[in-house]
């Protein structure tokens, strides 16, 4: 990681991206945005599977944001990469970034299934009482789990390896 | 303006800003709900403002959405408050100085007027409006403005760790 991080750090785009200082603060207002995009959508969806609101179904709910996730995922991605070709060093030989990176996958892969499990049987989440306890859990763990996914970001800042 | 040094450095002398100062880990923590917090409110606004806009909720009337959504909002907002000042008063008088923050607060402000002159004017006879998409130009014209002081703040936000000097 080092070594490609240091490799990326000397091209000539890499180089002429890190004289725009006006670049990075750009790149990280978008992140910040897209997060929170995600991040209030995955919260509204829990909201519903919690109980705590019944004005529409969970089916409803989700694909009323469901749509946010995703793009707000793309956001990330596109500006993410921005940021690591401006500072590679800043992120790619970071634990944080490499822990940020593994919570992530866990997180896009939870996304997905909640998605399909819609997909088969919309009324999946509200059937049994089991069902229930375990969207309970599933809504509390996710939300939990981006909140260490900004921590985990936050943190790159803070163990820097120079 | 005068009085205002010993107060800030009254604060940064306090026991509670000393200890998230020296601590290795409080300011992150802070921070990052901060940000968590931060997240929900800007989220939850959008989605307020863009049912005014006809953009998004369109099914649903403007009142039942608002009166579901911003108690979310107004929670995210005392959380970002609560953790702003937890920050704030560990270098208070270098945060009072610091432009960007000063900008920051100025355009809190004027999203916080752009609220009360919706809540007072645009919204005094939402119930002809409820149902319809977009809403009357009052309340489109709000929710743009909402929309852009929001995304100025998350700027400037992020301006005031560029042009801080590390404590």
């Amino acid at each position: 990681m080092l070594a490609l991080a240091q490799w990326l750090s000397a091209t000539p785009l890499s180089l002429a991206l890190r004289e725009l200082d006006w670049l990075v603060p750009l790149l990280q207002t978008v992140h910040i945005l897209a997060i929170a995009m995600v991040v209030s959508s995955v919260f509204l969806i829990d909201v519903r599977l919690l109980d705590f609101t019944r004005s529409q179904s969970i089916t409803e709910t989700a694909r009323r944001f469901m749509p946010w996730i995703w793009t707000g995922l793309a956001i990330l991605a596109v500006s993410g990469a921005a940021l690591i070709t401006v500072e590679p060093m800043r992120a790619l030989p970071n634990p944080a970034f490499q822990i940020k990176m593994a919570l992530l996958f866990v997180a896009i892969a939870a996304t997905w299934l909640f998605q399909i499990s819609l997909r088969g049987d919309a009324v999946f989440w509200q059937s049994a009482g089991s069902r229930r306890s375990m969207a309970t859990v599933l809504a509390v763990s996710a939300f939990l789990l981006w909140c260490a996914i900004v921590g985990a970001g936050r943190l790159i800042a803070y163990l820097q390896v120079s | 303006m005068e009085g205002i040094g010993p107060l800030l450095d009254w604060l940064e002398h306090t026991a509670l800003a000393v200890s998230i100062a020296e601590s290795d880990w409080a300011f992150a923590v802070i921070e990052t709900v901060h940000v968590i917090a931060l997240a929900l409110l800007i989220g939850t606004i959008c989605v307020v403002d863009l049912r005014l806009l006809g953009l998004a909720s369109v099914k649903q009337a403007y009142r039942a959405l608002s009166r579901e959504v911003l108690p979310w909002t107004w929670a995210a907002f005392g959380f970002s408050l609560i953790t702003g000042s937890l920050m704030f008063i560990t270098q208070a008088t270098e945060y009072f100085a610091n432009t960007a923050f000063r900008i920051k607060l100025f355009l809190l402000a004027l999203a916080g007027l752009n609220v009360l002159i919706f809540e007072t004017v645009a919204a005094r006879d939402a119930a002809r409006w409820d149902g319809d998409v977009p809403v009357p130009w009052r309340g489109k014209l709000a929710a743009a403005l909402s929309l852009t002081l929001w995304i100025a703040i998350v700027f400037f936000g992020r301006r005031i760790g560029f042009t801080m000097n590390p404590g």
